[in-house]
């Protein structure tokens, strides 16, 4: 069955930025207390920033094996084979692997841990930092339905969580894990447009940021589709509707596919190396 | 009516039962609702030749493109102190009965005047009472729709031959593809983006097909489309106010014609076939 938050043991496999953005969301939301988290890293660098916020640090992968039921891999890619050889003795039954490495597979991860094991892999992005995630995950043959929904249930406290087949998951990095990106580049030039007229680049950064927010929001709590709530914003002959004309003029949407399209081939790509 | 009964359209019109004469002002006097069907620069000739015959029961309707209410009043209250100027905006479509026209109600035209002409209208396609201000926009839209969507047509069978299709089944398809899309955007609530992605299965054919329009800014070409139109039609517009009309516009054999039948009038021929002379 799905494990009590309070008895739930939770160990992080390397200790970067998106782990750390995944543990101060879950610390944030009340999910697991501090004392309940253990990172490892090899340095010393990172593991700072976790003590501070009152959780515990080692530098040894299989201390946190031992110490951590719900257990999160999020080493460099390169890292990982060497890491899962290190750990492997240290995984029974009772452990759920949670890898958040790119690129690498559940049939890899899988060959590399004990026949059975409850391995999923996760794809967040960076906003989980602030709560405002957007995470895919899926799961592999030894995961069950209790697993998927421990998962779902923790990682809701740090945005939007859901299971997906695992073919989704580069277009998941695609979409929304080099899509943070593009709409910071897409603020940016919000912001630039506003000093070409006349307005402070300080606010105009936060009011650019401000809009993309709310459009979100909108869209998120309306349930209604982009182009209804795009019209909804057209008046007759007005300021919008000139301004998108020249979006289209640029094709932005064609280049925005194409964006999409290139991280997502990519990750695939990375993913066979 | 028309000082041309050689015109191909004219037997096309008298096959059908239509009266026909080659005297406007018999056209006037033996109508009610009076449609001028004319090209926009000869609207003002059009409109000396026949004002003297313009009576009070009239109902003048333009259908020329950027010709305004107001010019027309202006021409013919020289001759009738209140007259009933209605202007509308129609495409070729209205052949098939499914037209788009819209309507204007200049400053004497009743309420039942309007409503008249919303009838007549109506039996051959949508038809709608707008502010004058919005024609040119119509036009842009939907007065010249019909050539961007008979381009479209073209481009779309070319594509279906280029893959195998014989060129009549291309045709034949395409045009039954964007009847079927108007036909259910007209009957759903939903919006074409809606609609669009309900076509779109992931990753498969359509919006493989889909990324290519955006590449080549399908969208962007249609907004300019639709905005030339509409800008080219004002330009008219303003030449028309100026009577500024090129000789070109006014072939040379009908002028001469003319000039024979009405020793007074200085130039013009007009021709009152509304259905199928409708190029502005």
């Amino acid at each position: 069955g799905v494990m009590e938050a309070v008895e739930l043991r939770v160990g992080f496999g390397g200790a970067g930025r998106m782990a750390g953005g995944l543990a101060r969301g879950l610390l944030r939301a009340g999910k697991v207390p501090a004392s309940s988290i253990l990172a490892s890293a090899p340095s010393d660098k990172n593991l700072d920033a976790w003590r501070e916020s009152g959780c515990r640090t080692t530098h040894c992968n299989l201390e946190v094996l031992q110490e951590s039921t719900l257990v999160f891999l999020a080493t460099k890619p390169h890292v990982l084979p060497g890491v899962l050889q290190e750990i492997r003795p240290a995984v029974g039954p009772h452990h759920v692997v949670v890898s958040l490495v790119a690129g690498v597979t559940l049939q890899t991860l899988q060959r590399l841990l004990p026949a059975g094991t409850k391995v999923l892999r996760l794809m967040p992005n960076l906003p989980c930092v602030v709560q405002a995630g957007a995470m895919v995950f899926a799961r592999g043959s030894g995961a069950g339905d209790g697993e998927a929904a421990l998962l779902k249930s923790l990682l809701s406290s740090c945005g939007l969580c859901e299971e997906v087949p695992e073919s989704y998951i580069n277009i998941h990095t695609g979409l929304s894990g080099s899509g943070v990106a593009y709409v910071y580049l897409f603020a940016e030039a919000l912001a630039e447009g506003a000093v070409k007229m006349g307005m402070p680049g300080g606010l105009a950064s936060r009011i650019a940021a401000q809009t993309l927010l709310g459009a979100a929001k909108m869209m998120l709590e309306t349930g209604e589709h982009p182009a209804k709530l795009r019209g909804d914003v057209c008046t007759p002959g007005g300021t919008t509707i000139h301004a998108l004309h020249q979006l289209e003029k640029g094709a932005l949407r064609a280049t925005v596919m194409n964006a999409v399209e290139a991280a997502t081939n990519r990750a695939c790509d990375m993913a066979e190396d | 009516s028309s000082p041309a009964p050689e015109l191909p359209t004219v037997s096309g019109l008298r096959k059908m039962g239509v009266n026909f004469t080659v005297s406007n002002k018999d056209t006037v006097k033996s109508s009610d609702v009076l449609f001028l069907a004319v090209k926009p620069p000869i609207i003002p000739f059009i409109l000396e030749e026949v004002g003297p015959d313009i009576e009070a029961r009239h109902i003048v309707v333009s259908c020329a493109a950027g010709v305004t209410i107001s010019s027309i009043e202006k021409k013919l209250s020289a001759f009738c102190p209140t007259p009933k100027v209605i202007r509308c905006m129609t495409n070729t479509p209205v052949i098939v009965r499914e037209g788009a026209t819209v309507y204007a109600t200049g400053t004497h035209a009743d309420v039942e005047d309007g409503k008249l002409l919303e009838q007549l209208m109506a039996s051959v396609g949508f038809c709608t009472e707008v502010e004058e201000d919005l024609i040119d926009a119509v036009t842009g839209l939907s007065g010249s729709g019909p050539a961007y969507a008979f381009t479209a047509l073209d481009a779309l069978a070319d594509g279906g031959v280029k893959m195998g299709l014989p060129r009549r089944l291309a045709v034949r398809l395409g045009a039954q593809a964007l009847l079927g899309a108007a036909k259910m955007l007209l009957e759903s609530e939903q919006h074409p983006g809606q609609l669009k992605d309900n076509v779109c299965s992931p990753g498969g054919a359509t919006i493989h097909a889909l990324h290519f329009l955006e590449s080549g800014g399908f969208r962007s070409l249609l907004i300019n489309a639709v905005e030339a139109s509409c800008i080219r039609t004002r330009e008219l517009q303003h030449l028309a106010d100026q009577e500024k009309i090129s000789p070109a516009a006014i072939k040379k054999t009908l002028l001469d014609k003319v000039k024979l039948e009405s020793p007074s009038l200085s130039v013009a021929s007009a021709s009152k076939v509304s259905l199928f002379t409708n190029k502005s």
